[in-house]
């Protein structure tokens, strides 16, 4: 299990002579994903989700705040220490094409990391053979077709198939997926998240999915708990479904709104949410973060930053909470 | 000499190979499609589809090792693009077809402002009032909910994704064409900025007058924006009508597919099913018969060796043997 509490993070931006200009990429996060369960972050790009996908798997150090790994806070360890903590949690990237090395073979690729899980246990060179092969029908590829080939010679689905591959060599215990299907054919993409569902129920393996398309999140996190994102803070969070047939903070509900319809199966839901600007990272950052974009906004908003407030199962950010029907409904 | 309505668009029996190492192989085969005037059309296929081949040949833009083979291209006030040559393609192009490409975040030139790009393209096209040119551009801008002024003077780096699109919009509009392509608009955009960009490119198309053709790979793109929707497959169109038609009832199995495997907000999420197999490139696109056969529920024994025709029923175009016909679907092969 792991449990996040109060993650920050700032970028420092070089500047010009008048000093570098400092950028807020986490406000403290917390969180927690259990053993087998699923976690979706989801937020418009440049709002902090990867930075947090980055952090939780160990390749980008934090500022403040500390990351709990089976009862072992991070911090307390030196680096060379988190490292076999880190190892159980496995990033799988978002373009497939560019995450494998196009001048090694499939089988070279899985080599290298099941060289260091045969030495850690003792085990041969048979047994990588043989562990190559069975991770790959497990991702539901034909090792004999994949194995001698290149990247090149594979579709996108394929790829992305061998990437997780490549993740389980470790025997990880969580998968961390940023945007990991938006790369893919659209026929194909669901065969990969049907993967990820899969292998959540196979192996018991936890998932922390990092999107913006929620409806993907719905698809292998339903049971999940949901985290929307802004400007590096929470705004709203609870079970998944629960936020997206009821979200109450107005950016949750813009969010759901910019989904497209699709005219013929579903109608539009009657209280759709449009921002009234676009993100700004120049906003100013006292009060809350959304007010110059949130068409609900009062003076209070623009004053003072509204806290996380829970009701035991959901919470949000906001002064003015109010449930919308903003998600489209399934024609009859 | 600029035309003041939307033009409409007739493409027929286009046929574009690419020459490989294997010999010309056809991305385009035989398609033929209709773009009402005044209307938005999408396209949505997969990578390989040939729906990006498709959308430069109404430029006559297909870049070696690709031309076009065989067919024609008719655009009202221009004639056949397919027969124009030289000089006069080029001024074809931009005056009279307006073209937003893929990634189009990428395609402005990083050392030049967007104003002096812009007035690169007005001197190219000969215009005499080049501040008449930048008042126009300006207004677009605004209408886009951009700060005209700035935006000419910004480089590049200096803008954001949904910006250098609006950009991308801007120049494809702003020699007055009225017919405008826009290819895959919003990949790379988050939801709430490809809304508004959506949101602008159906305020644009109706204030202006346009007939608009969205290149996309997202059916919810499509399903948001568009008047008529047309299905590619393995260079091919499987099936063409309007929108709400094809997407609440579709005919040909391959859409019928596409729509299952969109996971979505509402309804039972499991009902979501994927497609088994994988598409076709360019050298796996099987040289007789359906292209979609290896994929298909409905496959019969026909579909192995005739390419079915496309046969349009009550404004609605399917191309498949089974739909319609009494038929004993075979159990398809399960692919990975």
């Amino acid at each position: 299990m792991i449990t996040a509490s109060g993650i920050t993070k700032t970028y420092k931006q070089r500047g010009n002579m008048l000093g570098a200009r400092a950028v807020p990429a986490l406000r403290g996060v917390d969180f927690r994903i259990e053993k087998g369960g699923a976690v979706t972050f989801i937020g418009e790009s440049g709002c902090g989700k990867t930075t947090l996908g980055r952090i939780v798997a160990g390749l980008e150090t934090y500022d403040g705040g500390d990351i709990v790994i089976d009862g072992t806070p991070m911090s307390s360890l030196k680096p060379r220490h988190r490292e076999p903590f880190f190892r159980r949690i496995q990033l799988i990237h978002q373009d497939p094409y560019s995450a494998l090395n196009p001048t090694r073979t499939i089988h070279q690729t899985l080599a290298a990391p099941l060289a260091l899980r045969a030495k850690q246990t003792g085990r041969g060179k048979a047994w990588m053979e043989e562990r190559a092969r069975e991770l790959l029908a497990l991702v539901g590829i034909d090792p004999g077709y994949v194995l001698p080939r290149y990247p090149h010679q594979l579709s996108g689905g394929m790829r992305q198939r061998v990437v997780i591959a490549r993740a389980l060599t470790v025997d990880p215990e969580v998968l961390v997926a940023d945007e990991s299907v938006s790369m893919i054919d659209v026929s194909l993409r669901l065969g990969v998240l049907a993967l990820l569902k899969d292998l959540r129920e196979r192996l018991n393996v936890s998932v922390l999915f990092i999107t913006h398309d929620i409806a993907t999140a719905r698809y292998i996190g339903g049971d999940g708990e949901l985290y929307v994102i802004y400007r590096g803070q929470v705004v709203e969070s609870g079970p998944t479904e629960r936020v997206i047939s009821g979200p109450v903070h107005p950016y949750t509900q813009s969010l759901l709104s910019a989904i497209p319809v699709l005219h013929g199966v579903e109608r539009p839901g009657p209280e759709r949410v449009v921002p009234t600007e676009a993100l700004n990272e120049a906003h100013p950052d006292t009060g809350c973060l959304f007010a110059r974009r949130c068409p609900f906004r009062t003076d209070r908003c623009e004053a003072e930053l509204p806290s996380l407030v829970s009701d035991g199962e959901q919470a949000h950010a906001c002064y003015h909470p109010q449930r919308r029907n903003v998600i489209p409904v399934e024609a009859a | 000499m600029t035309r003041t309505s939307a033009p409409g668009v007739r493409v027929k029996d286009l046929t574009v190979v690419y020459k490989t190492p294997a010999g010309e192989l056809p991305a385009l085969g035989g398609v033929s499609l209709s773009l009402a005037p005044g209307t938005i059309t999408g396209i949505v296929g997969e990578s390989g589809s040939g729906k990006s081949t498709l959308a430069l040949s109404l430029l006559n833009a297909v870049q070696p090792p690709g031309r076009i083979k065989e067919g024609s291209v008719e655009i009202d006030g221009l004639g056949n693009v397919v027969e124009l040559t030289g000089e006069e393609l080029r001024r074809a192009r931009g005056r009279q077809v307006g073209y937003v490409f893929q990634a189009a975040q990428n395609s402005l030139n990083p050392l030049k402002t967007v104003g002096k790009q812009l007035l690169d393209l007005g001197r190219s096209h000969d215009f005499d009032d080049l501040p008449a040119l930048l008042k126009d551009a300006r207004a677009l801008l605004g209408r886009m909910g951009l700060d005209g002024g700035r935006v000419l003077d910004s480089y590049q780096h200096e803008l954001s994704g949904g910006m250098r699109q609006r950009v991308g919009i801007m120049f494809a509009l702003v020699l007055n064409a009225h017919l405008v392509v826009l290819d895959e608009p919003t990949t790379a955009l988050d939801m709430i900025t490809q809304a508004a960009i959506l949101k602008i490119v159906r305020d644009v198309h109706h204030e202006r007058g346009l007939t608009t053709l969205i290149i996309t790979h997202d059916m919810g793109v499509a399903a948001e924006v568009t008047d008529s929707l047309a299905v590619m497959y393995g260079g091919r169109v499987v099936e063409h009508g309007p929108t709400t038609e094809v997407l609440g009832s579709p005919r040909h199995p391959y859409t019928k597919g596409l729509i299952r495997a969109i996971p979505r907000l509402s309804g039972d999420i499991d009902e979501a099913r994927a497609l088994p197999g994988r598409p076709p490139t360019l050298g796996t696109i099987p040289k007789q018969g359906c292209v979609f056969r290896e994929r298909c529920p409905l496959r019969i024994a026909v579909c192995d060796t005739v390419d079915p025709e496309p046969v349009t029923r009550d404004a609605r175009t399917v191309a498949c043997h089974a739909v319609g016909h009494l038929a004993t679907p075979v159990v398809p092969k399960e692919y990975v």
